[in-house]
């Protein structure tokens, strides 16, 4: 049966595959990682189905009834009630889900690639090259993410491409020094040595060798990243940076709910899901991914070591 | 405690150790039904590869088995200065305490690990001797402090500052004790030595520092594991001279660990070879050299590089000891391996006068 | 001193001047994706000097080369000249400066705590691996690492001020702030806490307290983790090493081992640690002093950012880098002051 046939494979890399998933089925908390995020990606590739569009609306914005400003708590119209200005929560958190992938997703892949470029460079040519993009990336690495993120942003405009693109500006020097760390250690492996002296280009050894001894490293730094990555997100959005109101995100929906977490006279609590639905989402997003990042790295480096 | 466990003459006696490593490969099992007996004042040295065991022995002899180990059977019975026997594996805390560092003591394989690279080589040994000889080093404090009471002034009388120079005295007197120790050790400038960091000495000064702490309190007996293989080879030969010296001057037992067959020919009285966690053979150090009798102790000798003959090595690998081979261990590398070799483990029996092997090639089944 | 400590400070001290100049050219870059009108208000005093902005292109060369450009900008920075904050109606720099002290009192409080709870969990965590406290104490770590920072401020603000209404957001409740304001309390150094004990006004100090539980509770549950994590894998890290063995060898009970020794050599990493904590704290204000309407520069930051005022938003990010570079060595010269093997290279 060729499942079976994948399951035992003799190929360095899928034994090591079957190794990580069998060691992850052991811990519950990755199990509970693991599960939170399948759930998100779920939620996220099905939200047209739980929460459809309308054709002639931007799908990210959230439909509303009315523009009264007082929050409606949770009925059967709106299952998880409305927001100030009357927006359907139920349908912010899902499409949420998609905007915070979106976001993630976006600054770790665009992280990644300028992170192996400019690290495969500084590892390969070393010298004068390295030096120079070690300055940068400690220069860049000497401000608090947050705070250059929301310069940035002030430069770039409102809205979440500015984020995305601040956040990437300000994140990919941690995955460039990790591809450096690699390639200086790779390349200062004996075995190079060897296989430069039997002829192996430098190109070939970079793609046989160190390419695939990043993959591990960056795999672990993503998703321990995507967690922090849509936190700041939030946060911009939170403090008005992001979205225009009515916009699907989390940070920004949290933000809708700031005058009312005193709830109203004689029932304090009265508007608590404008602020507990949406930040529940975006918490048990987060963790579900420091979860999974926290099991990969306790499975995954052990093993880098022992080779 | 039955009172006859020990003889008269013998100070250690490990029987049937049993220890097993938990790990994330699976269970280790490091140390197979160990068989040792120490006599009052030899030095006994224990030989065997990488894996085989004589580590974790060693460190368990002083109930100090590494996590993720685990003693699983077997007893260590012990006779130190008090006369009385104990077994090791059987004291609780508190019993332990006033055994190690007092009564058996260790020295290590890299001094340079073995030391505290935040604190200063003397405030080490001062551990020691704090630890076991506090009453004995009170005590000449206040006689120093009665000698200086004729000179001292008012102040000093004084009782909350007679504390304060009770402890200056103390620490004076510790202080004269270790720079002895130190000259024991024949550093030239203790003054030096005593107020440095461990990364600011030499190997063979660190290590001299790891002995110096270890026989603080004049044990009965002590440990030495491989403590001059991470050294230069001079300073190998330097330190070999100053332990047996020192042995000679204080009167202990060792037990010396090595892979070095010329080390345990220069100083042990008798040697134990051991092999993937069980020992395999025990005879006096001439003995053993003339005539080996297990398959493994011969191998080992024959390995030893000579001048003119060709490279011989053991053939096969150190078993892997999460499935290590039915009955015999050696049997898979054997060239004598029976049948039976593979389905019984021999027992080690006295095959003739002090001389032990655990093999069915000798003696009846 | 000896002389290997000597040197190491030397070269550590000259090492903060190329980083300074790095942060600078840094903030400058940003300062480019401008165009030079609005670059223009990086660099007046006054807002009525905004009428004559081409005079203020031309004085500042903002239509020259960049390099030109960034050495003007350079010496306006280092003479105190941040420009004018149009969403405060004030100069950048006296914005910063006189919201600094909040932000300073906050951070008094979040970061001691912060690290002393981090190492205690973390060493607890280590001591006693893998039983229940140790599951226990990680996984409220972690929780407490993915918690967003606004979100968890608006959950304590909902239950504490919402709900059981004995905390509420500022620095002072009404009373105390006019008293500040009428000058019958006098603010010396612009830490209440710090102030109301000179004044001996134990109401005040109290009000002031009570108004800095919820902030920094905030911000240490937040950032305990971070510190948490290191110390415990710090700690295990030293537990295997041979010289803790050693310790046990020669006789000393457990606690002594653990305490005097294995924490000793663990918390060397926590030290250059505090210094990432710095930024994380700092970071970490801007949210929290928003969302308790606590007035110190992440506030002002958060408002000026809103409100597109540029110079402001630059000169904080200004400021966090210099504190950022001034944190990392005063780590760094306190780790050459714990460990002694650095006095040697």
């Amino acid at each position: 049966m060729p499942k079976n046939r994948l399951w035992n494979s003799e190929h360095p890399r899928i034994k090591e595959l079957v190794f990580v998933l069998r060691k992850l089925k052991a811990s519950p908390l990755s199990i509970a990682g693991l599960s939170i995020v399948l759930l998100f990606t779920f939620l996220a590739i099905l939200a047209p189905v739980l929460a459809p569009t309308q054709p002639d609306r931007d799908p990210y914005i959230m439909p509303r009834e009315g523009y009264a400003s007082t929050p409606k708590p949770p009925n059967t119209e709106h299952l998880f009630g409305t927001t100030e200005g009357q927006y359907d929560l139920y349908y912010g958190v899902i499409w949420g889900t998609r905007s915070a992938y979106r976001i993630g997703v976006l600054v770790v892949a665009v992280s990644t690639i300028i992170g192996i470029a400019v690290g495969s460079l500084a590892g390969y040519f070393k010298g004068l090259i390295d030096e120079v993009l070690m300055r940068l990336t400690d220069i860049i690495l000497a401000f608090p993410g947050l705070i250059l993120a929301m310069a940035l942003v002030v430069a770039f405009g409102r809205g979440l491409d500015s984020i995305t693109l601040a956040i990437i500006l300000v994140g990919w020097p941690s995955y460039a020094r990790l591809v450096r760390g690699e390639f200086l250690k790779v390349t200062s492996e004996d075995f190079v040595e060897a296989a430069k002296a039997i002829g192996c280009s430098d190109f070939r050894v970079i793609i046989k060798h160190v390419i695939p001894n990043t993959i591990f490293p960056l795999i672990i730094m993503a998703s321990l990243d995507i967690g922090s990555i849509v936190l700041t997100a939030a946060a911009l959005s939170f403090l008005g940076l992001g979205a225009d109101p009515g916009y699907s995100d989390w940070g920004q929906i949290i933000s809708l709910s700031r005058n009312w977490i005193t709830g109203a006279p004689g029932n304090p609590f009265a508007y608590w899901h404008t602020f507990i639905i949406p930040g529940i989402f975006l918490f048990l997003f987060v963790i579900g991914w420091n979860l999974l990042g926290d099991a990969l790295r306790d499975v995954l480096d052990p093993m880098i070591r022992r080779r | 405690m039955p009172a006859q466990v020990l003889g008269e003459n013998e100070q250690l006696k490990v029987e049937d150790l049993v220890v097993r490593f938990y790990t994330y490969e699976g269970i280790v099992k490091a140390v197979e039904k160990a068989k040792l007996t120490l006599m009052k004042g030899e030095t006994l040295g224990v030989v065997g590869e990488t894996g085989s065991g004589k580590s974790v022995t060693a460190l368990t002899i002083m109930a100090l088995t590494p996590t993720p180990g685990k003693v699983e059977g077997g007893h260590i019975y012990f006779k130190g200065t008090t006369g009385e026997t104990v077994d090791v594996l059987s004291l609780k805390e508190a019993g332990l305490l006033k055994i190690r560092g007092k009564e058996i003591s260790m020295i290590f394989q890299e001094p340079n690990a073995a030391l505290d690279p935040l604190f200063k080589v003397g405030d080490q040994i001062a551990e020691a001797i704090l630890a076991h000889r506090l009453p004995e080093m009170l005590e000449k404090a206040n006689q120093l402090k009665k000698e200086k009471a004729n000179n001292s002034s008012f102040l000093k009388s004084l009782p909350i500052l007679r504390n304060r120079s009770r402890d200056k005295l103390l620490q004076q007197v510790v202080r004269k004790e270790i720079l002895e120790l130190l000259r024991l050790m024949e550093i030239s400038d203790p003054e030096r030595v005593i107020d440095a960091y461990p990364h600011e000495l030499s190997g063979g000064m660190q290590q001299r520092i790891v002995i110096a702490t270890a026989l603080a309190c004049s044990p009965t007996l002590l440990l030495a594991d491989e403590p001059t293989t991470n050294l230069d080879v001079t300073v190998q030969a330097q330190i070999l001279d100053l332990i047996t010296r020192l042995k000679r001057r204080f009167g202990s037992s060792i037990i010396y660990i090595t892979h070095d067959m010329g080390v345990i020919a220069e100083i042990c009285d008798r040697v134990a070879v051991m092999y993937a966690g069980s020992v395999v053979e025990v005879a006096p150090v001439l003995e053993i050299f003339k005539t080996p009798l297990h398959p493994y102790t011969k191998a080992l000798l024959e390995s030893i590089p000579r001048p003119g003959s060709s490279f011989k090595s053991i053939p096969g690998t150190v078993p892997n000891l999460v499935t290590p081979p039915s009955g015999c261990r050696f049997h898979p590398r054997c060239y004598h391996a029976m049948e039976k070799c593979s389905r019984e483990i021999p027992e080690l029996k006295e095959i003739s006068k002090g001389h032990c092997v655990a093999c069915f090639l000798y003696g009846d089944a | 001193m000896d002389s290997g400590l000597r040197t190491y400070l030397a070269r550590r001290l000259l090492l903060v001047i190329p980083t300074l100049i790095g942060v600078t050219l840094l903030i400058f870059a940003v300062t480019q994706l401008f165009d030079p009108v609005e670059r223009a208000s990086l660099y007046v005093r006054d807002p009525r000097q905004m009428r004559a902005v081409d005079e203020i292109i031309q004085k500042y060369g903002l239509d020259q080369p960049t390099y030109v450009q960034y050495l003007r900008w350079a010496e306006q920075v280092i003479q105190g000249n941040l420009g004018w904050s149009k969403s405060l109606n004030m100069q950048v720099i006296d914005a910063l400066l006189t919201r600094f002290p909040a932000t300073v009192e906050l951070a008094l409080f979040a970061a001691p705590i912060t690290i002393l709870l981090g190492i205690y969990l973390g060493k607890i965590s280590a001591v006693k691996k893998d039983t229940f406290i140790d599951h226990v104490t990680r996984a409220l770590a972690v929780v407490g690492w993915s918690l967003p920072s606004f979100w968890l401020g608006l959950v304590l603000l909902a239950f504490f001020y919402g709900g059981l209404g004995i905390l509420s957001p500022g620095r002072l409740s009404p009373w105390a702030e006019a008293l500040v304001r009428t000058g019958e309390f006098k603010v010396y150094t612009g830490l209440y806490t710090l102030d109301s004990i000179l004044n001996l006004n134990a109401a005040v100090l109290l009000d002031a307290l009570s108004h800095l539980i919820l902030p920094v509770a905030t911000l240490t549950i937040i950032n305990v983790a971070l510190i948490m994590r290191v110390m415990r894998s710090s700690m295990l890290e030293q537990l295997g090493k041979t010289y803790i063995l050693s310790a046990k060898a020669r006789g000393l009970d457990e606690k002594t081992v653990i305490d005097k020794h294995a924490t000793k050599n663990a918390l060397i990493p926590i030290v250059t640690l505090s210094g990432l904590l710095t930024a994380g704290l700092l970071s970490g204000m801007v949210i929290t002093e928003t969302i308790f309407q606590f007035k110190g520069v992440g506030y002002f930051a958060a408002h000026a950012a809103t409100q597109l005022d540029i110079p402001a938003v630059l000169g904080f990010a200004l400021m966090t880098g210099l504190i950022f570079v001034i944190a990392n060595l005063i780590v760094d010269l306190l780790y050459a002051y714990i460990d002694p093997r650095i006095r040697l290279g």
